[in-house]
């Protein structure tokens, strides 16, 4: 990596303090975004990917908080904690202010895409109006000149007659288009990250291959970033440069477009490639996969992902491993998070299958004393953090 | 004009409404119990002549279809007929009486919305922090204290009491009372006035108030929670702007619809309240034309109450329409 990255998220968590217990929303990821890159996020309905993003912008909602980690932008701390005199953790002095997140981050450097083209914007007050608010909030233009911008800004996304549509209101705008306006929203502020939260998954196939096709195009014209949080790893492989899989609050797997889809490293990938239809692989039937994602109230024991997993053996459920590179990956070191690959060295071979049958070893491995064995054991660094 | 042609599109609705209105009334007010000529004759001796001779003169002899329709003709002509209690035409007395009663109603929807709307706004901002726990206090005694008895409460203190205010009658802003020799100039006289509609003001809205204040509060909380409003904070939209414009707009639509809903209480409650206050209105008049069996006066002004409720609910439709760009305007463009 030749240069800082322009998003840096280092073990963030962010936490839900619910009446049930805490909902460990997002529990240590770490992902970065470099300049003029499309990331994706994916993963499955209440994974954390749009909490993760939310965290970003400082946006979690009570009574969720982020918890630990780092956020950096642009060399800033957008979220930072250090221990305090006290021994408790605090907030660090350098880490921007609300005030300042608000005023100079939100919309001018970070804007978003929502779902939900059909409530994102405001019902009472017309496109145009809205979109004119938002570009004289975060350029400092007057409303004549963010009105001149509005208009090109829509004519830019593709919406005819952007003259006369600027005077109309939201709902005299298809879903296709209403995506379009808040495509233009994002891009007329011109910051240097777009975090597009599922923007094409309330759309159809069609209007949803215009979209991607349109935000390829613009991306490339204003290289800005972008972070893709989506399910649809078909949309991943039409749009992003890098992939992290997240699965019950974690990144499983990270890895380039390419490396993700032809070496996949972790099963739940796998399960997740097995259950949408390829064009590269012909299947009698779509592998869906087995059971429902946990709840993130108490998640799983060892790995998250083992009581669904086809590879799970006995160790999954006591080794909880963290993402490590397992591979060199095509210019990018791919990592997985999943005991099987050699640099977690936990003993997956030796481990005897979850029905208790022994896989590789005999029966005497399942008496195995329950040690307590961790994927990371202190001192190995035998998988390497990074092997450039 | 769009807006225009709708208007003119509900007016035109209201019509078989308003027939419908006069058919029920008039059904009731001749088929309730009380005989109109008995009540005329009071003390004198009834003979079957004198009987006949106001039969012919009211046109009572006439079969029950017959006597409508020469009401309802009378009606497009202005004409309500004679009240047979105060010997005057009924159109006259109701134009005397609806002033008060306007003013009474909108000055309390007026009192409703100032207070309730800020309050609503408030208590849905500070979401069950101590404001919004006071706030849900009062709407609950805003809604079961019956405003005869908030009237009467409101004498003992600010007009018994303390003094501070008048405990009956109202000072019209438009026509300088008799009685009022020191008033000189409009601003002693919009003074009085005031002074005057304040208590029965307050009688009549707090019903109103309370009503109000929880559907704002309700309705700021779910706008708050919309995917605009978190569209706005992620651009950067101060928290104060988001309050104020962006969740605020998308909320008064239901305000509206409860405005004009309430109405017919509102107008209910007017009775009451201007009896309570001795005020000169409609209610007054509603009232002693039931205690004197006065059929003729019983129709006006029923008729005109219901004409007061078509139209609010019309004006009501119209504001909506106005209001939010999603509803069009009657028939399809």
């Amino acid at each position: 990596m030749s240069s800082e990255p322009l998003l840096r998220v280092e073990n963030l968590k962010t936490q839900f303090f619910t009446e049930e217990g805490t909902v460990r929303a997002v529990d240590g990821i770490s992902f970065e975004v470099r300049e003029g890159e499309i990331v994706g996020l994916v993963g499955e309905s209440g994974a954390g990917k749009s909490v993760a993003s939310m965290s970003i912008m400082g946006l979690v909602e009570s009574p969720g908080e982020i918890v630990g980690g780092e956020i950096t932008y642009k060399g800033e701390t957008l979220f930072g904690l250090e221990e305090g005199p006290d021994g408790d953790l605090q907030e660090r002095d350098d880490m921007l202010s609300s005030e300042e997140i608000r005023t100079r981050i939100r919309g001018n450097e970070i804007a978003v895409i929502f779902q939900d083209p059909m409530e994102s914007l405001n019902p009472v007050f017309t496109v145009g109006g809205q979109l004119r608010e938002f570009i004289e909030l975060n350029r400092g233009l007057s409303e004549d000149e963010a009105r001149a911008e509005a208009i090109d800004m829509l004519r830019e996304v593709g919406i005819p007659d952007p003259e006369e549509r600027y005077d109309e209101y939201p709902h005299q705008f298809s879903g296709g288009m209403r995506q379009r306006v808040l495509i233009a929203m994002a891009l007329a502020c011109e910051p240097s990250l777009i975090i597009a939260d599922e923007p094409t998954t309330a759309l159809d196939v069609t209007v949803e291959g215009q979209i991607l096709d349109l935000v390829d195009d613009l991306q490339e014209k204003y290289g800005t970033s972008f972070i893709w949080v989506t399910h649809d790893l078909g949309v991943v492989a039409e749009i992003c440069d890098r992939v992290n899989v997240m699965y019950l609050g974690e990144i499983v797997e990270k890895a380039t477009v390419d490396d993700l889809f032809y070496d996949t490293k972790h099963p739940y990938t796998n399960a997740l490639l097995n259950s949408i239809p390829r064009p590269d692989r012909t299947v009698t039937e779509l592998e869906a996969i087995e059971g429902v994602m946990p709840e993130a109230i108490s998640p799983p024991s060892g790995c998250r992902f083992h009581p669904r997993c086809p590879d799970a053996r006995e160790v999954c459920k006591r080794a909880h491993p963290d993402v490590k590179v397992v591979a060199d990956g095509d210019g990018e070191p791919h990592q997985a998070a999943c005991v099987k690959h050699d640099a977690f060295d936990a003993g997956y071979d030796q481990s005897p299958s979850l029905e208790g049958v022994a896989v590789d070893a005999g029966p005497a491995a399942a008496q195995e004393p329950e040690s307590e064995l961790t994927a990371n054991p202190a001192g190995d660094d035998s998988g390497g953090e990074n092997r450039e | 004009m769009k807006l225009l042609k709708y208007a003119t599109y509900r007016l035109l609705q209201s019509i078989p409404v308003l027939i419908g209105i006069s058919v029920i009334t008039f059904l009731l007010a001749n088929l309730g119990p009380g005989d109109p000529v008995s009540l005329m004759l009071q003390g004198q001796e009834q003979n079957e002549q004198l009987v006949r001779a106001i039969e012919q003169r009211y046109g009572l002899n006439q079969p029950l279809h017959e006597r409508y329709l020469t009401y309802m003709g009378g009606l497009l002509e202005g004409d309500l007929g004679q009240s047979i209690h105060y010997r005057r035409p009924v159109a006259d007395l109701i134009l005397e009486r609806v002033g008060p009663t306007l003013l009474l109603v909108l000055s309390a929807y007026a009192f409703a919305l100032i207070t309730a709307i800020p309050l609503g706004v408030v208590a849905a901002d500070k979401r069950n922090e101590p404001s919004d726990h006071a706030s849900r206090v009062a709407a609950l005694i805003g809604v079961s204290t019956p405003s005869f008895w908030i009237g009467i409460v409101l004498i003992l203190i600010f007009a018994v009491k303390l003094e501070w205010l008048p405990s009956s009658g109202l000072v019209y802003p438009w026509r300088p009372p008799s009685t009022y020799r020191s008033i000189d100039g409009h601003l002693e006289l919009y003074y009085q006035s005031l002074r005057h509609l304040l208590l029965p003001m307050i009688a009549l809205g707090t019903l109103q108030m309370a009503t109000i204040m929880r559907v704002e509060r309700t309705q700021m909380i779910e706008s708050l929670q919309g995917e605009y409003v978190k569209l706005a904070r992620a651009y950067g939209v101060p928290e104060r702007t988001i309050l104020r414009k962006h969740a605020f707009q998308v909320a008064q639509l239901p305000i509206v619809t409860i405005v004009g809903a309430n109405l017919s209480t509102a107008i209910g409650g007017a009775v009451i309240v201007e009896t309570v206050f001795n005020i000169n209105g409609m209610g007054q008049l509603f009232v002693d034309a039931i205690q004197q069996n006065d059929y003729q006066l019983m129709m006006g002004v029923t008729m005109m109450l219901g004409v007061l409720f078509v139209l609010g609910v019309i004006v009501t439709d119209i504001s909506y329409a106005y209001i939010d760009p999603r509803v069009t305007y009657g028939e399809s463009e």
